[in-house]
């Protein structure tokens, strides 16, 4: 039986008009609103659908502040080492948790990974609220390190400090990490594995010259999938410090787009972000096709 | 019993953080706008750049009637509802809208919004019809000139007698045309005295204990623009608080940042927990705020250790928060008369002080009554706006276009940090 020529690209359509309806169309919004002005009046957002009403003066005043050092420069800065740090931390707690649980978990595989997975089944800002009670002064964190003898006097953890911030981007988006992982070491062949060691390699030869290259891609996956809710976090420095030298980019986003006469400069710090998040997604991108190629050549 | 500040466009009480669980990627922070942007705010329909007066107690301002916009005839009998009341979150006692609900035998639905903005946003889209708002003074011009709201009949509120006469005939809104005063609040310095180990009340300046280097990590700031640029201005004498000379507002964002490096100060709206909590030795804070305070001071600690400090020459903030019936109103004489509800005494005391602790402007409440009643402790005393204040306070109102911006970059920069 012949299908008429449209058949097969047409299956594509759900997929082409949920992209068009969730992702094309908020985008464009964005940009909208980013390029519009403000309602004199009544002060909602007038969004310039047409190019041809396009103002780039939000844009300007967000390459100003950026390449000028100021306001905006700092918090791009801030924001993007609390990233990388959080990352490197989610990584070294990830990454072991996975392994465990793949390789030495057993049968209790699903119990394990449930277990890790439950209290994620909480609200995010619930998780940071009861952060807020753990590391307060008589908290059990300064409890605990009083304990062990770590410190004399307990520590004020709430107060505006950048590792705190650190801490709640880790705790908040770690299983978003170990998923990933876990999913991919569970898969990993024993065979090669067993190949390793009967050619000579010790275990930690193996893990070292075979897991931790195969492992790449997962690493990678879970990397973009941590970062980009990161960039957008403005709450958890909110909680855990409040003060203005712990801000990330979110809460300079947030301050503008709810309201007044500056909507449009809250958008284009949005569409800015997105462009240089759109950078390192490319680099993913690359990074999983040189692997996937290699992997091919193998 | 729970009551959050209201009136703040930042704020981030507990409640609504279950609202924003969802907005994690950075893209998605910009929901609440887009989501206007939908709803027609290209249509143009009610932008006819108009220049806006700005109000001033020395320059007030009579809002403009309009044909397609009448008041409603007087005598009407009450619609069969139901009342759809929108409002802050928890700005309102429940048992007053049942109550109400009983009397005009109507159901009576609340609907809350977190901010000002999100609130006029969804009331211009067209697509909310609600009948009584609440809007704070800075936009009631644009609210009238935009028509989404409609001119009172006051034959409806015999009750606007029994609110300060000040208030009853206000310079934002001559005649009350089109707002009746909901509640009052002034802005100043709440502290734990315990905690904080000195009296802000026996500076010189009060306002320098913010900068005090020994109290580093004790010092907060409402998380409000207008409010902390304010309290920068006051410090240095500069009593308009409405500036918008460039030079001013500079000056004081300077301030501001000295205070990251000085005390490592910190932002937030949560001065009714902060405070008794024992979380910030001294917070900059609204009156009603620190009223309500004494509801979630810790086991153990006596509401003498709550302390507030207001000018006693009243040349400090000040401020309240008005009732309104929406132009598009389906139940405008339901809504009239619930405005009266609000405005009678016993109603607006008990939703008062049995809920929101913000004061409405009864000429019957004076602090030596609040005190006896033990409403109030006798240390925030100060904390009660009295209506001589709105004749020396400084009321925080509508900026033009251009010193919004101007303020509102400022503050983005002490946000930014160094």
């Amino acid at each position: 039986m012949r299908y008429p020529r449209w058949f097969w690209p047409a299956a594509s359509l759900p997929g082409v008009a949920w992209l068009a309806l969730f992702f094309v169309l908020p985008l464009y919004a964005i940009l909208a609103i980013a390029l519009g002005s403000v309602d004199p009046l009544l002060q909602t957002v007038r969004p310039a659908w047409n190019p041809l009403d396009w103002d780039t003066a939000a844009f300007d005043f967000v390459f100003e502040g950026l390449l000028g050092g100021g306001g905006f420069q700092k918090v791009f800065v801030r924001t993007f080492a609390y990233v990388a740090v959080a990352l490197v931390l989610t990584l070294l707690i990830a990454y072991p948790v996975a392994y465990f649980v793949a390789r030495h978990g057993g049968r209790w595989k699903g119990l394990l990974l449930a277990g890790l997975v439950a209290p994620f089944f909480i609200s995010y800002l619930m998780r940071m609220l009861s952060w807020i009670n753990l590391l307060q002064e008589d908290g059990w964190v300064n409890d605990a390190l009083a304990w062990l003898h770590l410190v004399d006097e307990p520590i004020n953890w709430l107060d505006g400090r950048a590792s705190s911030v650190v801490l709640g981007l880790v705790y908040g988006y770690v299983p978003f990490m170990i998923l990933p992982l876990y999913a991919f070491l569970d898969r990993v062949d024993p065979r090669l594995l067993e190949a390793a060691r009967d050619l000579g390699a010790s275990p930690a030869e193996a893990f070292r010259m075979v897991t931790l290259p195969l492992s790449v891609p997962a690493v990678l996956a879970g990397t973009v999938i941590v970062a980009l809710p990161m960039f957008g976090d403005y709450y958890t420095p909110d909680l855990l410090s409040g003060s203005p030298n712990t801000s990330m980019i979110g809460n300079q986003v947030n301050l503008y787009i709810r309201g007044g006469q500056q909507v449009p400069v809250g958008a284009a710090l949005v569409c800015v972000l997105m462009v240089v998040l759109l950078v390192l997604m490319l680099y993913y991108l690359v990074a999983t096709a040189r692997v996937a190629r290699r992997a091919g050549q193998a | 019993m729970t009551t959050f500040h209201p009136r703040e466009p930042r704020r981030l009480a507990r409640r609504e953080f279950l609202r924003r669980s969802a907005l994690g990627a950075a893209g998605l922070v910009i929901a609440p706008s887009l989501l206007a942007a939908c709803g027609g705010g290209d249509d143009g329909g009610t932008s006819t750049a108009t220049e806006l007066p700005l109000a001033r107690p020395d320059s007030p301002v009579t809002l403009p009637l309009y044909d397609d916009n009448a008041a409603i005839a007087a005598g009407l009998e009450p619609e069969d509802g139901p009342l759809r009341i929108y409002n802050w979150v928890d700005y309102l006692w429940p048992k007053k809208l049942k109550e109400f609900g009983k009397e005009y035998s109507v159901d009576v639905e609340l609907t809350t919004f977190s901010t000002m903005d999100e609130a006029i946003a969804k009331l211009a889209s067209g697509a909310a019809n609600f009948d009584v708002f609440f809007p704070t003074t800075d936009r009631i011009s644009r609210l009238a000139y935009g028509k989404l709201v409609q001119p009172l009949n006051r034959d409806y509120l015999p009750n606007l007698a029994n609110v300060w006469s000040a208030l009853q005939d206000p310079f934002y809104d001559k005649g009350s045309r089109y707002t009746v005063p909901y509640v009052t609040f002034s802005t100043g310095i709440g502290y734990r005295r315990d905690r904080l180990g000195l009296d802000p009340a026996k500076l010189d300046n009060p306002y320098d204990v913010f900068w005090d280097d020994s109290l580093r990590g004790k010092v907060w700031l409402l998380d409000d623009a207008r409010e902390a640029i304010a309290l920068a201005l006051l410090r240095k004498g500069e009593t308009d608080v409405n500036t918008e000379d460039p030079a001013l507002i500079d000056a004081a964002k300077a301030d501001l940042l000295d205070l990251i490096s000085a005390v490592n100060v910190k932002v937030s709206t949560e001065d009714y927990s902060k405070v008794p909590e024992g979380v910030a030795p001294v917070h900059q804070a609204w009156s009603g705020s620190m009223i309500a305070a004494q509801w979630y001071l810790p086991e153990g600690v006596g509401t003498e250790e709550l302390g507030f400090w207001f000018p006693a020459d009243g040349r400090g903030p000040i401020g309240s928060d008005q009732m309104a019936v929406l132009r598009g109103a389906k139940n405008p004489v339901l809504a009239h008369h619930f405005l009266d509800f609000m405005l009678e005494e016993k109603n607006a005391y008990d939703n008062f002080a049995q809920f929101v602790g913000y004061q409405p402007p009864l000429t019957s409440l004076d602090p030596d009554r609040l005190v006896t009643d033990e409403v109030v402790p006798p240390t925030l005393r100060s904390a009660v706006v009295r209506e001589s204040d709105f004749d020396a306070g400084l009321q925080e109102l509508e900026l033009s276009p251009d010193g919004q911006v101007l303020w509102q970059n400022a503050w983005a920069e002490f946000k930014a940090g160094l």
